[in-house]
C-alpha cells in the first residue's frame, strides 16, 4: 500500500514514517505543502494519507476538500494540532476519516491508522 | 494577563514531554521579567492574535535541542542544523497549540508559523511595556524555558 504524508515540518514527516514502518507501511511519498499534496493525491494511487492542517499555500483542510470533491475516497487522517470540537466536526464533514491531535504517541498513530484502514471509504458531507 | 494564564501552557508541555518525547519534566517556579536575558540558546517562537494576543517563546540550551530532537526522530543528532531548528518549531507549535484549546476563553484565536532564532549571541526585544511570564523546567534531556506574554482582548 503507497502512503502520503503531508507536514511542512521535515521532522513530524520522520516521525509519522517512523510510526508507519513499525506496521510495516514503507511505501511513503511526501508533501510539505497542501498544492503538492493535491497533486500527488490525485495524481498517486495512495490507500492512505495523513495530512496535517497548517500548511503553507493551501491548508490541510482545503487540501482535503479538493481531494474529495475530485471523487478521491481514500482514506485521509487529518494529524493536527487543531483540538477544538468545531475543527474536529469541519474535518469530518469535508470527508477526513479520522482525526488524530498532536502531541500523539506512536501507538495512537498506529491504533488510530488501523481503526481507519478498516472502516469503509467516508465522503464528504454536502 | 494574569498568572493563571501560563498554566494551559504549562499543561501542553507537560503532555507533548509525556507523550511525542516520552520524558519526564519538571517545571521551576514562575516569575516574572520584561526583557530576555542575551543567550546562546535556541528560541522558537509563536504568535497568538486574534482576541488573545501575545507571544510564545521557549529556548532551550543547544544541548537540550539536540537531545530533543534525537530523541522525536529516533536517532542521535550532533549538529544543530535545519533538522533541529524545525524540530524545535514543531515543539513550540505544538506546545501553543494545546494552550490554545486549554485557554478555553471562548475568544477565538490564531497561531503565527513558528520561528526560531538562533546563533551565537543575539538579544531578543519587545515593546517597553511587555511583560513576560517565564517558568523553567527540567527533564532528563536537559533543562528549558517557557516564557509567554499576551493579552486576551475580550473575556467572558
Amino acid at each position: 500500500m503507497k502512503i502520503l504524508v503531508v507536514d511542512d515540518s521535515s521532522v513530524m514527516r520522520r516521525i509519522l514514517i517512523n510510526s508507519l514502518k513499525q506496521i510495516d507501511l514503507v511505501d511513503i511519498d511526501q508533501a510539505d505543502n497542501g498544492e503538492d499534496a493535491v497533486t500527488k493525491a490525485l495524481a498517486g494511487d495512495y490507500g492512505l494519507i495523513l495530512l496535517d492542517w497548517h500548511l503553507p499555500n493551501m491548508l490541510g483542510i482545503d487540501a482535503l476538500k479538493e481531494i474529495r470533491a475530485k471523487g478521491k475516497t481514500m482514506p485521509i487522517i487529518m494529524v493536527t494540532t487543531e483540538s477544538e470540537k468545531p475543527s474536529v466536526i469541519q474535518a469530518l464533514r469535508a470527508g477526513a476519516s479520522n482525526y488524530v491531535t498532536k502531541p500523539f504517541t506512536s501507538e495512537r498513530v498506529i491504533e488510530k491508522i488501523r481503526e481507519t484502514l478498516t472502516e469503509i471509504p467516508p465522503k464528504a458531507i454536502p | 494577563m494574569k498568572v493563571e494564564h501560563i498554566n494551559p501552557f504549562i499543561e501542553s508541555v507537560y503532555d507533548l514531554f509525556s507523550t511525542m518525547i516520552q520524558c519526564e519534566v519538571k517545571k521551576g517556579d514562575i516569575g516574572v521579567i520584561k526583557s530576555f536575558p542575551q543567550s546562546l540558546d535556541i528560541i522558537g517562537l509563536i504568535g497568538l492574535s486574534g482576541e488573545t494576543r501575545g507571544n510564545v517563546a521557549m529556548s532551550f540550551p543547544i544541548s537540550t535541542a539536540l537531545a530533543l530532537v534525537s530523541r522525536l526522530l529516533g536517532t542521535e543528532i550532533r549538529v544543530v542544523d535545519a533538522t533541529v531548528s524545525d524540530g524545535i518549531a514543531e515543539i513550540v507549535n505544538i506546545v501553543a497549540g494545546g494552550a490554545k484549546k486549554r485557554l478555553s476563553l471562548g475568544t477565538p484565536s490564531n497561531l503565527s508559523l513558528p520561528t526560531i532564532v538562533r546563533g551565537n549571541s543575539f538579544s531578543i526585544d519587545y515593546p517597553s511595556e511587555t511583560v513576560w511570564l517565564e517558568v523553567p523546567f527540567t527533564s532528563e534531556l536537559g533543562p528549558f524555558t517557557l516564557r509567554v506574554t499576551f493579552e486576551v482582548i475580550k473575556e467572558k
